[in-house]
């Protein structure tokens, strides 16, 4: 890996984001696939943030977790993206759209965790034992690239375009409901927007999450008490301007609403 | 004036031949009112050859395929005893131009009901509801219809496959739905893509019938509209739908 051109990747969208004007895909500096690069620069600016920022982790976000989106950019595996905690909306509270790089809503399942997940080989069961408590979320991915012209290694590297995200107010535990077959919809103005149902998550966001409890406990960084996980979209999802209102259903988990202030 | 019995007898053919025709469109625009007519012509033709009215279908019940086609408003089809297929069994894949199929929530009906009707009473009026499969197949060319096309097709209906009954108390305005192809899943959804909510095409249902001088009567199946994306079928293919809460419903397609 050329140091110099990560840095710059990572240089590139620093200032994407603390300007709010988006830049160029970084992929003309790594590559378009190359995922460890990709990392590479996402964890610079996890570390500047963490450091200079003082930023504290709520939690992480899994993407690219809908066999539609893993074609659209020729992938077969899901990413991940750093959660801080002021990145956290009130279910209905006014977003800025000052706050918003080209905005876009999901409906998701929340885990929040109360245990550890360390060791080399979770389980599933291991995954299912640490879960506290279950809530439905709006996560507001945005992008610090321009059009949202990203490639694999471009979202990688944007933490995976994270944004905002907010979460409902009735903890589920997993017993609760139809973790693959619950029903999702997303409403604006009564009209439904994006449907979908937690298989649309890698077949469930149980396998989503598992899967990113094995890469963090790899990586030295893992799950734990406290943490909230968003585990992928349950449907397509869809642009965001200004005053729009949206509205998560999820059966059997409750809604949760995300509100646009105007621009 | 368009010779509606005419189009009746090329679209009615069309589909008991399987062989794709042209669309009406391109020689005699139909108004959704003539269109309708000659669905009711084609269908006394299969009325005629001892097939029996057993239900009808909603279709456009989604944004996405209203815009596709640029109307406003939901269509209508009649479901015939012909168009029954068992659940668990087979259906013949040469016995259609180019099918698919879609992820459906079905009611069962109790009591007659027709006209302008709220929620409440056209849930009073449904005995059952369960998950469903719908083949649906164009005749047109390309399966490319304009509205008129469509309607006058029977909204594209050709067979129906209903799963276990559920008691009507159970809450089916967000339902989960996976359908599969050889196991692995083709397309996933909500009830709630329907209209909003699967209720609102059976109140639907009621005010476009009586349109045509009919009701839904009692033991008529209504399908109330896909959930999904239509999945095309091809022999060897076994598909499955699950709905949460509900189970599933299955068949396999042969040649």
């Amino acid at each position: 890996m050329d140091q110099a051109k990560i840095m710059e990747a990572a240089d590139r969208l620093w200032t994407a984001a603390q300007t709010g004007t988006p830049c160029a895909p970084v992929r003309d500096l790594i590559g378009s696939d190359d995922v460890e690069a990709a990392y590479a620069v996402q964890e610079i600016n996890t570390r500047r943030l963490l450091g200079n920022e003082e930023r504290v982790l709520s939690g992480r976000k899994i993407g690219l977790t809908s066999k539609s989106v893993q074609a659209q950019l020729g992938v077969g595996q899901p990413d991940f993206g750093m959660l801080y905690d002021d990145m956290e909306v009130m279910d209905g509270e006014e977003i800025a759209w000052s706050r918003c790089q080209q905005p876009k809503v999901e409906a998701e399942v929340a885990f929040v965790m109360a245990a550890p997940l360390t060791g080399a080989h979770i389980k599933m069961i291991d995954l299912i034992a640490s879960i506290g408590f279950v809530l439905p979320a709006i996560e507001v991915v945005g992008s610090r690239i321009a059009g949202w012209d990203i490639s694999l290694a471009d979202t990688i590297a944007d933490n995976a375009s994270s944004g905002l995200y907010v979460l409902g107010q009735s903890p589920r535990r997993p017993a609760d409901f139809d973790m693959r077959l619950c029903g999702m919809v997303m409403l604006r103005n009564n009209e439904p927007v994006s449907t979908g149902a937690g298989a649309a998550c890698m077949g469930s966001p149980l396998n989503a999450t598992l899967w990113l409890a094995r890469k963090m406990a790899a990586a030295g960084n893992p799950l734990g008490p406290g943490d909230v996980v968003l585990s992928g979209a349950l449907g397509p999802m869809v642009d965001a301007a200004p005053g729009d209102v949206f509205e998560a259903r999820i059966n059997g988990l409750g809604s949760v609403r995300a509100a646009f202030g105007e621009a | 004036m368009a010779d509606l019995p005419a189009i009746a007898e090329i679209l009615d053919e069309a589909a008991r031949t399987a062989n794709a025709v042209a669309q009406i469109s391109e020689t005699t625009p139909l108004t959704s009112d003539d269109a309708y007519r000659v669905q009711a012509l084609s269908l006394e033709r299969r009325y005629a050859r001892g097939e029996r009215r057993v239900g009808v279908k909603m279709g456009l019940t989604s944004r996405a395929k209203m815009a596709q086609v640029g109307v406003d408003d939901v269509v209508w089809g009649r479901l015939t005893s012909a168009m029954r297929i068992e659940e668990g069994g087979h259906l013949s894949r040469a016995a259609f131009v180019h099918p698919r199929i879609e992820p459906e929530i079905a009611f069962l009906m109790k009591a007659p009901l027709s006209g302008e009707v709220s929620a409440m009473e056209a849930l009073a009026a449904v005995e059952a509801v369960a998950p469903a499969l719908e083949v649906i197949d164009s005749r047109y060319h390309d399966f490319r219809f304009d509205l008129g096309d469509v309607i006058a097709d029977n909204a594209s209906s050709a067979g129906f496959v209903i799963g276990p009954p559920a008691p009507v108390s159970h809450d089916i305005a967000n339902l989960g739905m996976v359908l599969t192809v050889n196991g692995h899943v083709a397309e996933t959804g909500s009830s709630a893509a329907i209209m909003g909510h699967p209720l609102r095409a059976l109140v639907a249902a009621a005010r476009m019938v009586a349109t045509a001088g009919e009701e839904l009567r009692p033991g008529d199946i209504v399908l109330a509209g896909a959930a999904t994306a239509a999945v095309p079928l091809m022999p060897g293919q076994a598909i499955a739908l699950q709905v949460e809460g509900l189970g599933a419903v299955a068949v396999n397609i042969g040649d």
